[in-house]
């Protein structure tokens, strides 16, 4: 009973960014999410070696954690289902179909999920209690990934194949604006009241006026800048650059670089670790690089083909894996 | 498997990172960079099974042939065929065309209250079944190939196009991708149409498509070979293959449709287990459609296939009897 309460509480506060790190502590497990291969791969984080591999349908990419930390929702998409896991052994609960669910995400305030259908040129927004659909809105093309806004009043997403972001107003269900960002926007991060969006052909991020949608500022980080993170003590800002085979840190308040990371395989989601470590997966090595930032050391893990999304629980083990999967 | 698939997985990512990303970043094209990576899979895997086929074949060729010519210049345009059809840029639009649609019904059915249609959904346990779960995708899909064949046999028009595949009296194990293009298109939403219904994912078994292209490449090779009374009747052999392709077969009275399995041809009563290595070709096609170039042969293709639906050209050998 207890051990699951401080699962939840703990998975609770790596979700929302506050967990300090602690630099002697590393153990847990990492859930991967091979999209090339339709499984994921569970890896020990003691050890650094995968100890199971679960298959899926087809092609899970990204993944959201409810509100309350009890669900695991992965989302499969060609595969068209939601699978709801359990956070803390990764048994499978239930499949919830849900057309083309790609990239995905709990409002803050807990009342919504939004599911990116990349392939459909739709965003749908569920009830997050009933996952029920409230609305779709057609988008095209391609939405990719998606911010909140902290007050969970905006959802915004970027659509890669018409260089644009989309706000939508979560209070009158309604697109509030579209606008061109720059060159196959892909990652969205909401950071000091502006909206951050990476751009794939491009040499860094756009900052943007979430009111607007108007662009106020570029930041340089690395050619094909595509996915980008916060660290747990909001002071760092991360960002994998596809082309240029780097991760890069910058100030979260300033945006000036810290320090350049050598990250080849096309780094794509990253999971940081209680340790300070950062766990980016590598989406065209088929391997998950551990990043120590603070010696610059990387490690790699093999993995299944094309990992995207990646989870990461520290308070699982290897014993508490469901025999099920 | 890992170990198996893990150096195709390295090169293309290799391809990936040092060649397509940059030339995509190069062309403003960075949007197709997921479908790029899985073109590199197709290619990498496509450029394997060239060099393994053709590692084991030509020498398989060398020893027994069925035929000797004193020059191969016919079968140089069937080499240009397997290249565009395994590495080039068949996969790719394969592979954005399957994919995208395959994503946009698949959803559609799923937005209407529907569970779209796999078969690891119908037998959960094949989840984690590769081997058994491809196994069963083959039976199915062969099957599917059988009739799609025979129907390219049965209607005159699409003979037309078809008969360039038999138009090859130089037949070696080359000659399997030799196809028109309208031909290949029809296939490809053949497949489509049935792979949607069974939801194929397109590239969970890379390894056994190899295998499986493998022998449906061996079944063409200028090779004196069989499997025995029992293996003739449990995976298609160069042999039984050869009566498929023999001139008095080409047309819509043909034998031994079956891609890999001949199990169908046993069952709808086409199969020929005769034990002669005949001669290959198709004597109502215009020798441009057997010896004339790429670019000649897909024009001759056309216009045999206007002329059948026309009403002027000359009937295929629909007169001639199964071997």
């Amino acid at each position: 009973m207890f051990r699951r309460l401080s699962i939840v509480v703990l998975l609770a506060m790596l979700s929302s960014g506050a967990g300090a790190p602690s630099p002697a502590w590393a153990h847990g497990l990492v859930l991967v999410m091979n999209s090339g291969e339709a499984s994921l791969s569970v890896v020990d984080m003691d050890t650094h070696r995968e100890v199971r591999r679960i298959p899926v349908l087809r092609e899970p990419h990204h993944w959201a954690l409810t509100p309350d930390g009890r669900d695991l929702l992965v989302g499969d998409t060609a595969g068209n289902e939601l699978l709801d896991l359990d956070p803390a052994t990764f048994a499978l609960r239930r499949r919830v179909p849900v057309a083309d669910p790609y990239q995905l995400g709990f409002s803050p305030d807990g009342k919504f999920l939004t599911v990116n259908g990349n392939g459909r040129n739709q965003v749908d927004i569920y009830d997050a209690a009933t996952l029920k659909l409230a609305k779709r809105f057609p988008l095209p093309r391609t939405p990719s990934h998606l911010a909140y806004a902290p007050d969970s009043s905006r959802v915004f997403v970027s659509l890669q194949d018409t260089d644009e972001l989309a706000a939508i107003d979560l209070r009158t269900m309604a697109v509030a604006w579209v606008q061109k960002v720059g060159r196959v926007p892909a990652g969205v991060l909401w950071l000091n009241n502006r909206v951050l969006v990476a751009l794939m052909n491009d040499e860094g991020f756009v900052v943007v006026d979430p009111a607007t949608g108007r662009v106020e500022r570029r930041v340089h980080t690395g050619a094909g800048a595509h996915q980008l993170f916060l660290s747990p003590d909001k002071k760092v800002l991360w960002v994998n650059n596809r082309v240029a085979g780097t991760t890069v840190a910058l100030d979260s308040e300033t945006f000036a670089e810290i320090r350049s990371y050598r990250i080849t395989g096309g780094p794509d989601d990253i999971a940081f670790a209680p340790d300070g470590k950062l766990w980016i997966t590598q989406r065209f090595a088929r391997t998950v690089a551990v990043l120590d930032p603070a010696s610059g050391g990387i490690e790699t893990i093999a993995v299944g083909r094309q990992p995207h999304g990646i989870f990461l629980n520290p308070a699982a083990t290897a014993a508490t894996l469901s025999a099920s999967n | 498997m890992d170990s198996l698939t893990y150096p195709f997985d390295l090169a293309a990512g290799w391809l990936q990172e040092h060649a397509i990303l940059p030339a995509l970043y190069a062309l403003g094209l960075m949007n197709w960079e997921e479908v790029a990576y899985g073109w590199a899979l197709f290619a990498v895997y496509g450029a394997t099974q060239v060099v393994v086929t053709y590692a084991i074949c030509l020498p398989l060729e060398r020893w027994r042939p069925v035929e000797r010519w004193p020059d191969s210049r016919a079968v140089t345009v069937d080499i240009f065929y397997t290249l565009l059809s395994r590495v080039g840029l068949l996969p790719l639009m394969t592979f954005v065309l399957f994919y995208r649609v395959q994503v946009f019904l698949t959803g559609w059915v799923t937005d209407n209250g529907w569970v779209p249609p796999t078969i690891e959904r119908v037998f959960p346990f094949l989840l984690g079944q590769p081997v058994l779960t491809f196994a069963i995708y083959v039976v199915i899909l062969d099957f599917s190939e059988y009739w799609r064949h025979r129907l390219s046999h049965l209607f005159d028009w699409w003979y037309s196009l078809h008969s360039l595949h038999h138009a090859q009296r130089q037949m070696t194990f080359w000659s399997d991708d030799r196809n028109h293009l309208l031909d290949d298109t029809i296939g490809f939403v053949w497949f489509m149409a049935v792979a949607l219904l069974i939801g194929i994912p397109p590239m969970q078994f890379p390894l056994l498509v190899l295998l499986l292209r493998f022998v449906e490449s061996l079944s063409h090779a200028n090779v004196r070979l069989w499997f025995g009374w029992l293996g003739e009747r449990l995976v298609v052999s160069p042999r039984f293959h050869r009566a498929h392709h023999g001139l008095m077969a080409a047309g819509l009275a043909s034998v031994n449709y079956g891609g890999v399995l001949p199990w169908w041809d046993m069952l709808f009563r086409t199969a020929d287990f005769g034990h002669d290595y005949v001669p290959t070709g198709d004597p109502s096609a215009e020798e441009v459609l057997a010896t004339g170039s790429y670019a000649a042969q897909q024009a001759a293709g056309v216009r045999r296939m206007v002329r059948t639906v026309a009403g002027r050209g000359a009937e295929p050998a629909a007169q001639s009897d199964p071997v």
